[in-house]
C-alpha cells in the first residue's frame, strides 16, 4: 500500500464521522472567521455607540448619577426649540452659499487644470490644495484679522473705492457668507483634486471628434464634459452635502456661532448641548442630524440614479 | 452577444444559499448581541443611586505617582517649574505634568474614568458641574478655610461640600491711559463711582472727539463674564445659591443701564477683548479706560507698543458712594477627581501650590518663564496675598506701578458669592447675545433682563 493510498483511507475513514455539515461548516464559515475581527471592532466602536447614543436621547443625563427616562422630552424640546431649527436654517444657508458656487468653480479650474496648454499645472495642483492640508485654527486667524471692520485689509481696499466699512464678522448680514468664504477657500482645492480624477477618466478622441464636427469649447463643456463626470459631481455634493451639515471646526472658530447665533450650524448646535454636560439632548439632537444628513444623501443618490 | 454576470449559484456551487444566509444572520447577530451587551454599559436609568460623597483624607504616605493636567502655555511652564520645589519637600512623589485641552478632555475623561488624572486645573465656573465625578475636599481644606478669600470657597462649593482647592483670585480692576488723560487734564484718581466714570469718559471724549473712552465687550462670552465682574462687585450673580434665578433685580437693572448708557453716549469702543480692533483702539488712546480683570494688565506688557508704560490699574469706581471697589471676573481652581489613581498625593501637590510659602512663590514670584513673577492674577489664600510682601515685582508696562498692592487691596474687596450654575456657558447664546443686542440699541435694559430671564428657565434651569 502507497502513503498516499494509506492517507486517502484515513480521510475516507474520517469523512463519515464528522458529516457533510461539518465540512461544509469549516469551507463557508472561514470566510467569517476572517471577517469576525472587522465585526467585532465594528460592533465596539460604531454598533454601540450608535444603540447607546440612541438610549442616552430618551433620557436626561449629565454625565454622572442616574440618567432619568424621559421618554420623548428630548425630541418634542428640540422640534418646537427655534434654536434648532434655527441652527438648521443657517446650515441650509450655507449649503445654498457654498454647494453650487463649489462645484461650479472647482469644475471649471479643473478643466482648466486638465487642459494640456496649461503651464505649470503641477504647480498650481498643489497651490489649491494647499488651503486644504493648512490647519482651520491658523486659517481663522488670518479670516479673523482681514475681515476686521475697522482694521481688516478687506475694508481698507473697499474703502478706497468709497465703500463703508462692512461688519462681516460682526453682522447676522455678512457672517455667514465670510464663513463660507472661508470653507470654499479651505476645501474647494479638494474637490478640484476629486473633479480633476473624473476628467481624466474621459476619452480625449470625444473631444477631437467634437471639435472636427465644430464644437465650441463651451459646447464641448455642456455636452460632453458635464454628462461624463455627472457622477463625480454627484460624489462631490453628497460629500460636500454631509460636511456642510456637520460643520463645526469652522464657525467655533472664527465666530463661535455669533453673531446672534447667526452662525451657529448644525454640527455647532449640537456640539454646546454635550458641552453644557446636556446628553440627552445632544444625543436626541444628534440622531435628528442623522436623519436630516441621511434624507438628503438619499435624496441626491435618487437623483443621480433617476439620471441615469 | 449579451454577458451575463455569474449567477451566485454558478459561482460557488457547493454553497447552499439558506445556509450562507444563516451564517451571515448569526455573524450580525453575534455582533448586534456584543453591542447591546456593552450598550448595558452606559448609565442606569432610573433605579441607581448617587455617587457616595465621600470626603478626601490626607494620605498615609507621602509616596507614589501622580498625573497633573494643566493648560498649555504660559502657565504650564510655571507650574513644571515649581515641581522641583515641590519635590525638595516630597522627594517619593513622581509627578508627571501633562499639558491638556482640559476644555475638551476632561468631561469624556471623567464621565467613561479611563486614564484619569490625579488632579487638574480648572476654570471656577466649571467646578460645580463636575462636582459628582470630584472629592469634596472640605475636610482637607479645613485648616485653611479662614484664610481663603470667600468668593473662591463659595464657587468651589455645592452642597456643602467643597469641591476645588481654590487658586488664583482675579480680582476686577479700572486700567486706564494715565498720559493719555493727563493731556486731557482729567485725574484718574478722583474716579470712585460708576458715574464719575461716566464724567470722565464724557471730559475726555470732548477732549479727543473720535474717542470711545470705555472698553464695550463685543464677544457675548466676555460679555457675559465681565457683567458677572459688575454683579460681583454689588453681592450677587445670575442665580442665587439655591441655583434660583435672580436677573430680574435693581442690580442687575443698575449695571446694564450704565453699559446702554455708554453706548447711547457714544462713550464706548465696541470691540472683541483683544482683537484687531481692540488693540488698535487702545494703542492709539481711543479707548483709556477697560474695567477688566487683573489679567488685562497682559496686553499693556506684550501687546500695545505704542502706549506701553502709559497705562496704570486701580481699583474698580463703586457703584454706590463707600461701596465694594472689585468683583471677580474668572479665576481658576485645582479639582482631584473621584477615579485618581493617587488622590491624597494629589492634595498634597496641590497643598503645596497653594498653601506652603515655598510653593505659591514659586508660582507667583520670579521664575524663567515671568522673570519679574506672574502679575496676571494674585492667591486667593490670605498670607500669599499680603500687601507688604510682594511675590511678584513692579510692573514697567504699567509705569513702573505696584500691581501687587493695587490687586491685593481690591482682592480683598471682593464680595462673597455663589456656586456658578452648570449651565452658565449655555446662557452666552441668551444673555450674551442679547447683552450685545442692547449694545446694538435694539433691546433695552428691562427687556434683556426679561427676555434672558424667560429662555434661559426655558432651556436651561428646567432642564437640569
Amino acid at each position: 500500500m502507497t502513503a498516499s493510498s494509506a492517507l486517502g483511507s484515513r480521510a475516507v475513514r474520517r469523512a463519515p464521522q464528522r458529516g457533510p455539515r461539518w465540512s461544509l461548516l469549516r469551507r463557508r464559515g472561514a470566510p467569517y472567521l476572517f471577517i469576525a475581527p472587522f465585526l467585532a471592532i465594528f460592533a465596539l466602536f460604531s454598533v454601540y455607540p450608535l444603540i447607546f447614543t440612541l438610549r442616552l436621547s430618551f433620557t436626561n443625563w449629565h454625565g454622572a448619577g442616574t440618567a432619568e427616562w424621559v421618554g420623548w422630552g428630548n425630541y418634542t424640546y428640540l422640534l418646537t426649540n427655534p434654536g434648532f431649527w434655527s441652527s438648521l436654517g443657517n446650515s441650509a444657508v450655507l449649503w445654498l452659499l457654498i454647494v453650487p458656487v463649489q462645484v461650479v468653480i472647482g469644475l471649471l479650474a479643473a478643466v482648466l487644470l486638465n487642459s494640456a496648454r496649461i503651464r505649470m499645472r503641477g504647480f498650481y495642483r498643489t497651490a489649491f490644495i494647499v488651503p486644504f492640508v493648512t490647519p482651520l485654527v491658523a486659517i481663522a486667524q488670518i479670516w479673523v484679522v482681514v475681515f476686521d471692520q475697522n482694521y481688516g485689509p478687506v475694508n481698507d481696499v473697499l474703502g478706497f473705492f468709497g465703500i463703508p466699512d462692512i461688519g462681516w464678522l460682526t453682522t447676522s448680514e455678512w457672517a455667514k457668507p465670510t464663513l463660507a468664504l472661508l470653507f470654499l477657500w479651505k476645501t474647494t482645492g479638494f474637490a478640484i483634486i476629486i473633479l480633476l480624477s473624473g476628467l481624466q477618466s474621459i476619452d480625449s478622441s470625444l473631444y477631437e471628434a467634437a471639435s472636427l464636427d465644430g464644437a465650441t469649447r463651451t459646447r464641448q463643456l455642456v455636452s460632453i464634459t458635464v454628462p461624463l463626470v455627472r457622477r463625480t459631481l454627484m460624489f462631490l455634493v453628497v460629500l460636500q452635502t454631509l460636511a456642510v451639515f456637520q460643520m463645526f471646526a469652522e464657525p467655533y472658530v472664527v465666530t463661535k456661532g455669533g453673531p446672534y447665533s447667526s452662525t451657529t450650524t448644525a454640527g455647532l448646535f449640537l456640539y454646546n448641548h454635550i458641552t453644557r454636560a446636556d446628553l440627552g439632548t445632544g444625543a436626541a439632537n444628534s440622531f435628528l442630524l442623522v436623519i436630516i444628513v441621511l434624507v438628503l444623501s438619499l435624496f441626491f443618490v435618487r437623483m443621480l440614479r433617476t439620471k441615469d | 452577444m449579451h454577458q451575463h454576470p455569474p449567477a451566485r449559484s454558478e459561482a460557488k456551487p457547493n454553497a447552499p444559499r439558506p445556509f450562507r444566509r444563516h451564517l451571515r444572520f448569526g455573524a450580525f447577530g453575534l455582533a448586534a448581541l456584543v453591542a447591546i451587551g456593552l450598550t448595558a454599559c452606559g448609565p442606569a436609568i432610573g433605579s441607581g443611586e448617587a455617587a457616595d460623597p465621600s470626603k478626601l483624607q490626607l494620605p498615609a504616605e507621602p509616596k507614589g505617582e501622580i498625573t497633573i493636567w494643566d493648560r498649555s502655555g504660559d502657565l504650564y511652564g510655571v507650574f513644571d517649574a515649581a515641581i522641583a520645589k515641590f519635590n525638595e519637600k516630597y522627594p517619593d512623589i513622581t509627578v508627571h505634568h501633562e499639558a491638556v485641552d482640559i476644555g475638551a478632555k476632561l468631561q469624556n475623561t471623567l464621565i467613561t474614568g479611563t486614564d484619569v488624572p490625579d488632579g487638574v486645573f480648572l476654570d471656577d465656573q466649571l467646578v460645580p458641574g463636575f462636582a459628582d465625578h470630584l472629592w469634596d475636599l472640605s475636610d482637607v481644606l479645613k485648616p485653611y478655610l479662614g484664610d481663603i478669600a470667600q468668593q473662591k470657597v463659595d464657587v468651589n462649593s455645592l452642597d456643602g461640600g467643597i469641591y476645588g482647592v481654590p487658586w488664583d483670585l482675579d480680582p476686577g480692576l479700572l486700567f486706564y491711559n494715565a498720559t493719555a488723560l493727563k493731556a486731557a487734564g482729567i485725574d484718574a484718581e478722583s474716579i470712585k463711582t460708576y458715574d464719575d466714570l461716566l464724567q470722565a469718559a464724557r471730559d475726555y471724549k470732548a477732549f479727543k472727539p473720535d474717542a470711545g473712552p470705555i472698553h464695550l465687550e463685543q464677544s457675548p462670552f466676555l460679555g457675559q463674564l465681565q457683567l458677572e465682574m459688575y454683579a460681583s462687585q454689588l453681592g450677587t450673580s445670575i442665580t442665587d445659591a439655591h441655583g434660583k434665578l435672580r436677573l430680574d433685580s435693581p442690580k442687575y437693572q443698575q449695571i446694564l443701564t450704565f453699559l446702554d448708557t455708554v453706548q447711547k453716549e457714544g462713550l464706548g469702543t465696541r470691540a472683541e477683548y483683544l482683537g484687531p480692533t481692540d488693540i488698535a483702539t487702545l494703542d492709539s488712546a481711543q479707548q483709556v479706560f477697560v474695567p477688566w480683570a487683573q489679567w488685562f494688565g497682559f496686553a499693556p506688557q506684550q501687546l500695545l507698543p505704542e502706549t506701553t508704560g502709559d497705562w496704570r490699574a486701580m481699583p474698580l469706581p463703586a457703584w454706590s458712594d463707600g461701596g465694594p471697589r472689585s468683583g471677580a471676573m474668572g479665576g481658576s481652581s485645582f479639582i482631584i477627581p473621584k477615579d485618581a489613581k493617587n488622590p491624597g498625593l494629589a492634595w498634597l501637590f496641590y497643598e503645596f501650590l497653594a498653601f506652603d510659602p515655598a510653593g505659591y512663590a514659586a508660582v507667583y514670584g520670579p521664575n524663567d518663564i515671568y522673570p519679574n513673577g506672574l502679575n496676571t492674577s494674585i492667591p486667593s489664600y490670605g498670607p500669599a496675598a499680603d500687601p507688604a510682601k510682594p511675590l511678584f515685582g513692579t510692573v514697567d508696562a504699567l509705569g513702573g506701578q505696584d500691581l501687587w498692592k493695587v490687586a491685593v487691596d481690591a482682592g480683598a474687596q471682593i464680595p462673597g458669592g455663589v456656586p456658578t450654575p452648570t449651565w452658565w456657558g449655555g446662557a452666552v447664546d441668551y444673555l450674551g447675545n442679547n447683552i450685545q443686542k442692547m449694545l446694538d440699541g435694539t433691546m433695552t435694559p428691562e427687556e434683556v433682563i426679561s427676555v434672558s430671564t424667560k429662555d434661559i428657565q426655558t432651556n436651561l434651569v428646567d432642564r437640569q
